[in-house]
């Protein structure tokens, strides 16, 4: 069965001046349509980088590694270069919702002429039949209002509200990837609350592909379906999001589970994960995440172990280096 | 009063709004009528959403923003201070010891300066030490406190990551040695491997240096962790107030009882048990007459509804305290 989306070997470099950094390395993933694949890690993990890549929104300095695949609906991306194609994806079939909605729409532009200026970029129709898609979205993703909200400016909006209204506006040229990037870290608990339930929602009814980006696991148990963890550009584990949050192989995996401040379980102290991410400037040789780890896995601390994601049960992989640690504590 | 370092008494905090210079001055009631007494030697924490007026009551508390009503005393070992009438030479005194640590480490240090020049000047501006060599000494005493290593001093804050300039900030906020700390949203801007860390480092500190915390963050499991008692704000007035274990288990207020509900679960067979708030928090400039919550309660009760029953906290077990239409 062909996916909706599919990444194959993804590498991603910037040339920077101070040398040339490895922001993603060989990332293999992929969404089917109606699925939502969460990605987790910590600042710098190379989440929104690979996010970006599908749009190809990463900045000139980029560079991909001549076999990288994003196959999107049978087409390579990575090989669009005409406006044209570009046009198809960016916005398309495939549209990102932002983590600080007030830095995404322009703030002396109305929000209704946002919306409608994207539909007719994207879709074949009038003004007026734009107009009133771009109305019914608004009110779909529950703004009362909605005829008043189309004509005021984002900073008229509360954060909640505009997080709806880029929601809105993402989904009306109807996509069949959704990009998510952080899009509740911004939010408060009760509209983060309410805002899960409407992506939830209208995932279910439009049957679009979802990559939800986020540093909250509880967040992940919440709305994935399939989880990929990420560190130092490199995915560690993924799988099914109940075998991941269960059952997890990787330390860092585990490292970011103990991590969690649960409030159903108070006595147990916090465990942070000792050190600092290092900078993708001296990216560790071997596994990434060796400089961190507790576990002391002779072979695995020397660099001497490549990554590479294993098969440990069906569906469920794991970095070879970190089944080893795992096993051995 | 001998165990209580802050006593905050009837203290409401309004700022004078006009839209534009025709239109009429209006009042936000940013914070009204709050009662708190924080403990020596204690962790307390302030929770609530955003608008709802837990950073204007912390920096009330520190002086550092007008308090139009009420008074806020601070009990040091050999006399009172109160806030509301102090002179410049008592405002000085306070400054030392109570401090304040920042939400955003990008934001709260100077980028041209170094760590080392960070830590040392509160020092400097308060006088406390009189020679440098006994200033760097202050500043690497407290850097070792803080888990910084001596190099670490001569660098600027853009070398370090997230975790590292939240301790340079405690760092800097420490070093004037003082009793009182409001931290405000300070683990808010880090990954959780990282906060955890900070939240670890803060409570070593406060057992090594006898410190008092008012610990305010909108993350109910952070603060369920770390602190002993919980104070939850809503549009300005304490909706309830406990010891954190009980205020957890057993919460009484439905704002309460919602916000817990809220926090995603860890467990993915647990899918939305969250109990939904309608709509957003009203704005302050007119808050809803009687109980402030009620527009968005879940279960409002008739007299509620009307709007007559006034604020106000009752005791309903030993140390909690829940604001009285709900408890009814």
């Amino acid at each position: 069965m062909s996916h909706l989306l599919e990444v194959k070997n993804l590498d991603v470099k910037f040339d920077t001046d101070e040398g040339r950094i490895t922001a993603v390395e060989n990332i293999s993933l992929s969404v089917d349509q109606g699925e939502v694949l969460g990605i987790v890690g910590e600042s710098g993990s190379g989440k929104s980088v690979t996010a970006k890549s599908i749009m190809q929104l990463n900045p000139g300095n980029t560079s991909y590694n001549e076999d990288a695949q994003i196959i999107l609906d049978n087409e390579n991306v990575l090989k669009f270069t005409s406006k044209q194609d570009l046009k198809k994806i960016r916005g398309g079939k495939v549209s990102m919702i932002f983590q600080e909605p007030m830095a995404s729409f322009a703030p002396a532009i109305k929000i209704g002429a946002q919306m409608v200026e994207q539909l007719l970029i994207h879709k074949n129709i009038n003004k007026d039949e734009a107009k009133s898609i771009s109305i019914n979205m608004l009110k779909r993703v529950g703004i009362a209002d909605a005829e008043k909200r189309f004509n005021q400016y984002a900073f008229e909006l509360s954060g909640g509200m505009r997080q709806r209204a880029m929601i809105a506006m993402a989904l009306s040229t109807m996509p069949k990837l959704l990009l998510a990037d952080e899009p509740t870290t911004a939010l408060d608990v009760t509209i983060q609350a309410q805002v899960i339930n409407l992506i939830k929602d209208i995932i279910k009814e439009y049957q679009m592909g979802v990559i939800f980006i986020t540093h909250d696991l509880g967040v992940i148990a919440q709305v994935a379906d399939h989880v990929a963890v990420m560190y130092l550009g490199s995915v560690v584990e993924k799988g099914p999001v109940n075998e991941i949050l269960k059952n997890p192989k990787h330390p860092y995996t585990k490292g970011l589970l103990q991590a969690l401040p649960d409030i159903n379980n108070l006595d147990e102290p916090l465990k942070p994960i000792p050190g600092n991410i290092p900078s993708p400037l001296d990216r560790p040789t071997g596994c990434v995440f060796r400089t961190r780890c507790p576990h002391h896995n002779p072979e695995g601390k020397d660099g001497k172990i490549e990554m590479k994601l294993i098969e440990v049960e069906p569906g469920h992989w794991v970095d070879q280096c970190g089944i080893q640690c795992g096993q051995n504590g | 009063m001998g165990d209580n370092l802050i006593s905050v008494n009837d203290v409401s905090v309004n700022f004078d709004y006009q839209e534009n210079f025709i239109s009429k001055k209006q009042k936000i009631h940013a914070v009204n009528n709050i009662n708190i007494k924080i403990k020596k030697g204690s962790f307390f924490g302030l929770v609530g959403e955003s608008g709802s007026g837990k950073t204007t009551l912390g920096r009330a508390i520190l002086g550092a923003n007008k308090i139009s009503s009420g008074n806020v005393i601070f009990h040091d070992d050999e006399r009172d201070y109160d806030l509301t009438s102090m002179n410049k030479q008592d405002l000085k005194e306070y400054r030392k010891k109570a401090q304040l640590i920042f939400q955003d480490p990008y934001a709260a240090l100077s980028p041209r300066m170094t760590v080392r020049d960070i830590i040392a000047e509160p020092l400097e501006v308060m006088k406390i030490t009189n020679s440098r060599q006994e200033t760097d000494e202050r500043v690497r005493d407290i850097a070792a406190k803080c888990r910084l290593n001596i190099e670490h001093l001569r660098r600027f804050p853009h070398a370090f990551s997230g975790g590292q300039r939240q301790r340079i900030s405690i760092a800097r906020a420490l070093v004037s040695n003082p009793k009182f700390i409001v931290a405000d949203e300070s683990v808010a801007a880090l990954d959780v491997s990282i906060q955890a860390d900070i939240l670890n480092l803060l409570k070593q500190l406060q057992t090594e240096l006898n410190l008092t915390y008012l610990f305010i963050s909108h993350d109910l499991s952070v603060v369920a962790h770390v602190c002993d008692i919980v104070a939850v704000m809503y549009l300005g007035h304490i909706v309830e107030m406990g010891p954190a274990r009980e205020l957890f288990k057993n919460p009484k207020h439905s704002y309460t009882k919602a916000l817990l509900s809220s926090i995603p679960s860890i467990d993915p067979e647990k899918r939305s048990e969250a109990i939904e708030l309608k709509g957003e928090i009203p704005s302050a400039l007119n808050p809803p007459p009687g109980c402030v919550f009620r527009t968005r309660c879940p279960n409002p009760g008739i007299d509620c509804k009307g709007g007559e029953i006034k604020m106000g906290l009752t005791e309903v077990e030993p140390g909690h305290w829940v604001d009285q239409c709900c408890a009814l």
